[in-house]
């Protein structure tokens, strides 16, 4: 009955009890009602915060008279931005471009409506913007009320980007760029505030938090609890590899799980995004970004979690309070992504990835906030403070691969440490 | 702590040889287990190899204790534990030649007799095809085959017991460890188990297995470890320890039709030193001298033409046993 064919390797051997404890593990989750509850309550989330997004892209968004030149003041029939184009006076019912010779018929008052957008390609020139309906290179206007921004370019804006802050700062020749399109501005704003705000917040943190809350702290501790983990610690199996095994097999559920909703994620945002063609490619590079981040942190939470789990019988308060942290430390990112604290956590490391991912994909975010606050000069526009809390400079003052790496490697790093100290703990626990 | 100077840092030795001859399956030596105060054992010292051994006790004795030593899942608070000559506590790599059948109830219920079995067995590196065949083997050999596709969550008591054995026994151990097979199960899953269990004796595997049942271990084996309140009492054949039991007081308890004239014909019988009637039909017989006693009643019954329905003897049970065995090891 002796069984002494052929010698396994070492590696053949890890193999194959790897499998069967992550398969067991995998198996196991899937028996479980909690299991599924767990999943679908997160996807129910999500659905609900999807709603609102499919909402607000199909949506109406009023077009706003940013720089009011469609009034017509003086009740002459000609709208005050015609006017002054022509230069009649804009106050006075007799003087208006129909008097001029030969006579200009009157615009309708929608002509000067989002007559104006932003026309900021020419970036690194630091001078953009076009007068699309010539009100700023009128005639009667001096030089100097043409170039107010004194870069000897006239009717154009200055735009200098802020090393440290990542910011623009605009300086406008007045009359220039400032009745912006405030739908097609909204929709991609708001486009682009979702599509980080549920990647960061809903994906990487909530689910990332919550699923290796529910499932991962009882890995070991449900076992041992139950009696059950007796079976197991009578093979010839070290304690540090069932940890990690366990976690394999709950990495199986979790990852598929979250690789799937950020696919569905992806694919209803991609249709229903503001975009030239069918389908918005350029946000793959974000959700692949997302979608790394996402399977590092519940990598981390769930090695620490099932840590907690066998450090003390209720590891789930002692995981309360850390998720506390990290939601404190996720609010923080939004503000300010270079805080040192953000170092300790483990959401920091997952957020610079995605804000590294959404430098990359959307270079020109930082443009956009400033576009939409600065709105024209006439105040900010619907979606650019939505953009602005969502969208963050990755922290590391480094490059947006570097970040990748760097915090990739950290998180890789902090699973490591995690899955370490979980095994010391289990290997000194006594079984009863 | 005593160091562990025999093995730390490498692999056990006897990987793929038979146990060393130095070095006993199981061996204890000085082992106490304390709780704060309290000793689960104390001072154990132990040594076996070969052959069925009945691991005796009450419940609270500490026979789960030396168990969970054993499969180091409790750290010794004084002494030397080894399996196959390496501590347990610190090394793993020993279960691969043994098989372990936990007293817990619970199982995952939502496993296959055969999932369970074959799972467990792939942690002994098995390949899934290896696992499945070794596993039907075991659940043939307890009896199990027909089931091997039922959850384990519908199956009797003796039938997870059985489950539990089969998952043991899959990896061909040269030590199983047994901790209360026979509890709650009924009386043809007892047979079934220890037929099992003399069958693995029979093939030359170390089998160790507890009971607080003395005639269920009788059943077994006639060698047998006796713990009493953390203590190692007694230790070797059950025959020699009961001959000893001869010299202490013992009761006999005849039930018949007339327990008053049945008295006075044993009476006379010189090892009897006591009497007494709890009623009408029921004589208790106080002795000095059980054996002889016992040996001789059936004959004295026959002769006077008595009615006998129950010969027994209510002291014959492990509590005297242990009480009589406790008080003359202290």
């Amino acid at each position: 009955m002796s069984r002494k064919k052929e010698l396994p390797s070492l590696w053949s051997g890890l193999d194959r009890k790897a499998m069967a404890v992550a398969e067991f593990t995998l198996r196991q989750q899937r028996k479980r009602l909690s299991t599924w509850v767990v999943l679908l309550v997160g996807m129910a989330a999500m659905g609900v915060l999807t709603m609102f997004y499919i909402d607000s892209m199909t949506r109406d968004y009023e077009a706003i008279d940013n720089d009011g030149d469609s009034y017509d003041w003086d009740g002459d029939g000609y709208p005050n931005g015609q006017e002054r184009l022509h230069g009649t006076d804009i106050h006075d019912p007799d003087s208006h471009p129909g008097l001029l010779d030969p006579p200009v018929l009157p615009d309708d008052a929608s002509v000067w409506i989002n007559e104006d957008d932003f026309d900021w390609d020419a970036l690194e020139e630091g001078s953009v913007g076009y007068d699309d309906n010539g009100d700023c290179n009128v005639e009667e206007r001096t030089e100097s009320q043409k170039d107010a921004n004194r870069n000897r370019i006239p009717c154009d804006i200055q735009l200098t980007l802020n090393q440290y802050s990542g910011r623009y700062s605009v300086l406008s020749d007045g009359n220039v760029d400032e009745d912006p399109d405030d739908e097609a501005y909204a929709l991609e704003a708001i486009h682009r505030s979702f599509v980080l705000a549920i990647g960061k917040l809903g994906v990487v943190f909530l689910i990332g938090i919550f699923v290796p809350l529910f499932m991962a702290t009882g890995l070991i501790r449900q076992e041992m609890t139950s009696g059950t983990m007796h079976f197991m610690l009578a093979k010839p199996i070290a304690r540090s590899e069932i940890f990690l095994y366990r976690i394999l097999g709950f990495l199986a559920i979790a990852w598929t799980y979250v690789t799937l909703l950020i696919v569905l994620l992806a694919i209803v945002t991609g249709f229903a995004g503001p975009s030239e063609g069918i389908f918005r490619f350029s946000d793959l590079g974000v959700w692949l970004s997302v979608w790394l981040a996402a399977l590092l942190a519940i990598m981390v939470y769930s090695m620490l979690f099932c840590m907690l789990g066998v450090l003390w019988k209720h590891g789930m308060v002692l995981a309360l309070p850390i998720a506390a942290w990290e939601l404190g430390m996720i609010l923080t990112t939004l503000g300010a992504p270079d805080a040192a604290i953000l170092r300790f956590s483990v959401i920091g490391w997952a957020m610079n990835i995605v804000d590294a991912g959404a430098a990359l994909a959307w270079s020109d975010t930082p443009l956009l906030i400033q576009m939409g606050i600065w709105g024209g000069g006439y105040g900010p526009l619907e979606g650019a403070e939505a953009l602005n809390t969502f969208a963050s400079t990755p922290g590391l003052n480094l490059s947006a691969l570097a970040t990748m790496a760097v915090s990739g490697l950290v998180l890789v790093g902090q699973a490591a440490l995690c899955w370490f100290l979980g095994s010391t703990l289990f290997k000194s626990k006594e079984i009863e | 702590m005593i160091p562990d100077v025999t093995q730390q840092g490498r692999p056990p030795s006897s990987d793929s040889l038979p146990p060393t001859p130095n070095f006993p399956v199981v061996y204890f030596h000085g082992v106490t287990k304390s709780y704060g105060r309290i000793h689960a054992l104390s001072n154990i010292t132990l040594a076996l190899s070969g052959g069925v051994t009945g691991l005796l006790g009450m419940n609270g004795a500490g026979k789960s204790t030396l168990f969970k030593l054993l499969m180091g899942k409790l750290r010794p608070s004084a002494g030397e534990v080894k399996l196959f000559g390496t501590d347990p506590w610190k090394n793993p790599a020993p279960y691969a030649k043994v098989g372990f059948v936990p007293e817990h109830e619970k199982m995952h219920d939502w496993m296959t007799a055969l999932d369970f079995v074959s799972t467990f067995a792939r942690l002994h590196g098995m390949t899934r095809k290896e696992a499945q065949k070794e596993a039907l083997r075991v659940l043939e050999f307890v009896g199990l085959a027909d089931v091997a596709n039922k959850e384990i969550g519908r199956f009797s008591k003796g039938m997870r017991q059985r489950t539990k054995i089969a998952h043991a026994l899959v990896n061909d151990p040269e030590l199983i460890i047994l901790d209360e097979p026979l509890q709650g199960c009924d009386p043809l899953a007892r047979t079934t188990i220890m037929n099992v269990i003399r069958e693995l004796g029979k093939m030359g595997r170390t089998v160790l297995v507890s009971s607080h049942i003395l005639n269920e271990i009788e059943r077994i084996t006639e060698q047998i470890v006796i713990l009493h309140q953390g203590k190692l009492v007694a230790l070797g054949n059950l025959h020699a320890i009961r001959e000893r039991l001869d010299q202490i007081p013992h009761t006999i308890r005849i039930v018949g039709e007339d327990a008053r004239s049945m008295a006075k014909d044993i009476l006379d019988h010189p090892a009897v030193f006591g009497l007494s009637f709890p009623n009408e039909t029921e004589l208790l017989i106080q002795t000095y001298h059980f054996g002889q006693l016992h040996a001789e009643l059936p004959r004295l019954i026959v002769e006077n033409n008595h009615r006998v329905s129950v010969i027994d003897n209510p002291d014959d049970d492990l509590e005297s046993l242990l009480n009589y065995l406790a008080g003359g090891s202290a």
